[in-house]
């Protein structure tokens, strides 16, 4: 037997590209659904399990599902905004109480996520390096962007303009890096935290600046009289905050007015769940109120149902590979008939070439199968990784 | 052998005084632990300003650990706490926050929503505008002031008492065990608002039409609830007031013929001569905004109205 195997194995060797070309077709017939199975499970898991704990989410009329992806997943598409009058709304209802998020700027490449502390108490989310937020200006860095950017407290972070056309507009915020989270497994880990007037400050709706009464330089007055005071582009308003200046960041206008990408409401219990739903159900209102639970539910339907398209596929393909397979045995068979010959004429019986063919067959197989094995080990391991780079983000 | 004997005794004697220390450190332990147990169960409550704590602390009594942090001397309104002071309010059960946009640090540091409390949110409607000042523009967002709303809230006493339930309604959702022990007190406290509210009526009965001043814009809900003729300065108690103060002053007499005026504490004794020669008396009306030197919010109030309505005099 063992003789059988090392003639089977001497003979894969030889046919190098041969065998090499079996091997990945076993292996690929095997690997793909079972990777593809890895990772839609762990996608759901993920998308769940976020879903799952955020009851419920108010926003602007519009898709529910980029609502959810950018409150739930900082997702890049921005939903139509809503006032900080709808936080101000849940919290009045008595029935629920709000979390504000503002999800619309990056910085290098990373999504800056404004909101209040609460939201860290809401995720679980822990300071591993550093301190949480006290100050405006500052920021606290998912371990993901903190290892990314190689960035700890003490270092600054500029954010980025929205678009690079953007030269008019307003000027990025250095902000002070005051923390490093621990490790969530979560799309927060790629999320830079800032409080929601912070987010304002990017925005420019509050800022700071020379006091505008009390300047002297006449360049940076366009007009003046008793009412009002016009300043020239020349007046720099402050990109970095910091203890002197802090006293001058001031709002434009009410805060209630102020826009948020999306509120996560909080009830007491499933009555005020209920209650709250209801309030939104006018279609006169401009704002609505989704449960995330089944907005991702819904997406994951659509998943699933691609999925088990796929896994038609699969099957088709596959057994097209493993006819293909049968084909290029039968090919070799032929084209190896005067070395079987041979072998059967130096006395082997028909047994000893059966044992033979089988053994090679065998090796591809144990050999894919450890190739599958190695493969589907890397991606149960690293599956968290590729579903937020692949399915997720 | 005497000596080991001695040494033996000192030993003992050395052993037992041992003994009794770690008896004593073990009990100071334990009361500490105690100590410190009762004051985890205790509602932690952070303030912007004494007024706020003074409720808070009439109302929760000994089940609440009321702090106010801003340092004495300083207006709280203006203050603004360093980290280590935010992290502490960041970590209490509740900031009790006075609305009005008072206390302006509160918009420029992180704290959690969900712990705040804006006393004032039953009367928002009611805020009094102050002088929007100049407005000025520059960059997108177009023309804007920085004009205020008035603050001092509970200067008009009928609110104070509005103030004080928001804050009993808070500490009953965070011990509804304890909501009824709560109502008491704050009913109590409600009496005593609503008495100076209804003795500063009568003292505004009694000043109605009169003219009067104040040293700064502080008073305008005292002028707002009990129709109080006051006009306001901006006129610091420590400062001896320029030229063109005066002169300001002399121009408001022509048109608003005030004898008395309104101070946060007493004027230099320059300023004071001064107002004097010019027929004007002070009287002292704390707005008791930070910690007073002495006595509480209650005392403070009680002698504002005295040396108000003695100065107005009997028939005003």
């Amino acid at each position: 037997m063992i003789d059988s195997v090392y003639i089977a194995w001497r003979y894969l060797v030889f046919n190098k590209a041969r065998s090499a070309t079996l091997v990945a077709c076993v292996s690929l017939i095997a690997v793909l659904p079972f990777t593809l199975d890895v990772l839609l499970n762990e996608s759901e898991r993920q998308l769940l399990s976020r879903a799952e704990t955020t009851p419920l989410l108010v926003g602007a009329k519009g898709s529910a599902l980029d609502l959810v992806m950018n409150s739930l997943y900082l997702d890049d598409q921005v939903p139509e905004l809503v006032s900080m009058q709808v936080n101000d709304e849940v919290s009045e209802s008595g029935l629920a109480n709000p979390i504000p998020l503002y999800v619309r700027f990056h910085a290098r490449g990373f999504p800056i996520v404004g909101t209040t502390l609460d939201y860290f108490d809401f995720r679980g989310l822990q300071v591993r390096e550093g301190r949480s937020l006290a100050l405006l200006g500052e920021c606290v860095l998912g371990s993901a962007v903190a290892e990314s950017l190689g960035l700890k407290p003490g270092d600054r972070l500029l954010s980025s303009p929205e678009t690079v056309f953007d030269l008019a507009g307003i000027y990025p915020l250095n902000m002070n890096v005051v923390g490093v989270l621990e490790p969530s497994h979560s799309a927060d880990d790629v999320a830079v935290f800032v409080d929601v007037k912070t987010a304002w400050v990017i925005e420019g709706l509050v800022h700071g600046h020379q006091d505008l009464l009390k300047v002297r330089d006449p360049t940076l007055i366009m007009e003046r009289n008793d009412q009002n005071v016009t300043a020239t582009a020349k007046l720099t308003q402050y990109t970095e905050i910091d203890e002197q200046n802090i006293g001058s960041f001031h709002f434009h206008g009410e805060p209630q007015a102020y826009p948020l990408t999306a509120v996560i409401a909080l009830p007491a219990d499933a009555k005020s769940a209920t209650i709250l739903r209801g309030r939104y159900v006018s279609a006169e209102k401009t704002t609505q109120i989704v449960e995330p639970n089944e907005v991702i539910d819904g997406l994951l339907r659509n998943i699933f149902r691609v999925k088990s398209i796929i896994d038609s596929v699969i099957v088709v393909v596959g057994l097209a590979a493993l006819l293909a397979l049968v084909l290029v045995f039968a090919l070799s068979l032929r084209l190896r008939q005067r070395e079987l010959n041979t072998v059967f004429r130096l006395g082997c019986s028909r047994y000893t070439i059966v044992r033979l063919l089988g053994a090679e067959i065998a090796i591809i197989l144990i050999i894919s199968a450890a190739l599958v094995a190695a493969v589907a080990g890397v991606v149960s391991h690293y599956d968290e990784q590729l579903v937020r780079l692949f399915l997720v983000n | 052998m005497a000596g080991t004997a001695i040494g033996d005794a000192n030993h003992n004697r050395g052993c037992t005084v041992r003994h009794g220390l770690r008896r004593v450190l073990a009990a100071a332990l334990l009361l500490f632990m105690a100590c410190s147990a009762v004051a985890a169960d205790k509602l932690v409550v952070f303030t912007v300003n004494h007024p706020l704590a003074y409720f808070a602390q009439r109302i929760g009594g000994d089940e609440v650990d009321v702090h106010f942090p801003a340092p004495e001397g300083i207006d709280p309104a203006f203050w603004m706490p360093d980290v280590s002071e935010i992290i502490a309010y960041q970590q209490a059960d509740l900031v009790l926050l006075n609305g009005a946009r008072y206390a302006k640090w509160v918009d420029k540091v992180s704290l959690p929503q969900l712990k705040l409390v804006n006393t004032s949110t039953a009367f928002q409607d009611q805020y009094l505008r102050g002088d929007a000042g100049t407005t000025h523009s520059h960059g997108p967002v177009g023309e804007h002031s920085h004009g205020g709303v008035a603050f001092t809230t509970w200067l008009d006493f009928s609110q104070a008492a509005q103030q004080a339930k928001a804050i009993a309604e808070a500490l009953a959702r965070k011990r509804p065990e304890l909501a009824a022990e709560f109502q008491r007190r704050f009913a109590l406290l409600e009496s005593d608002l609503l008495a100076l509210d209804s003795e500063m009526q009568s003292i505004g009965q009694r000043a109605r039409g009169k003219p009067l001043l104040a040293s700064h814009p502080v008073y305008q809900y005292l002028q707002r609830r009990y129709d109080l003729n006051l006009r306001s300065l901006m006129w610091e108690p420590d400062v001896v007031p320029g030229r063109s103060s005066w002169q300001g002053l002399q121009v408001l007499l022509r048109e608003h013929p005030a004898q008395r005026m309104l101070w946060e504490a007493e004027p230099v004794s320059e300023t004071a001569q001064r107002l004097t020669s010019l027929g004007i008396s002070t009287v002292i009306f704390s707005p008791c905004a930070n910690v007073p030197d002495d006595g509480d919010f209650l005392t403070v109030m009680r002698r504002n109205l005295e040396a108000l309505s003695s100065i107005l005099g009997p028939d005003g």
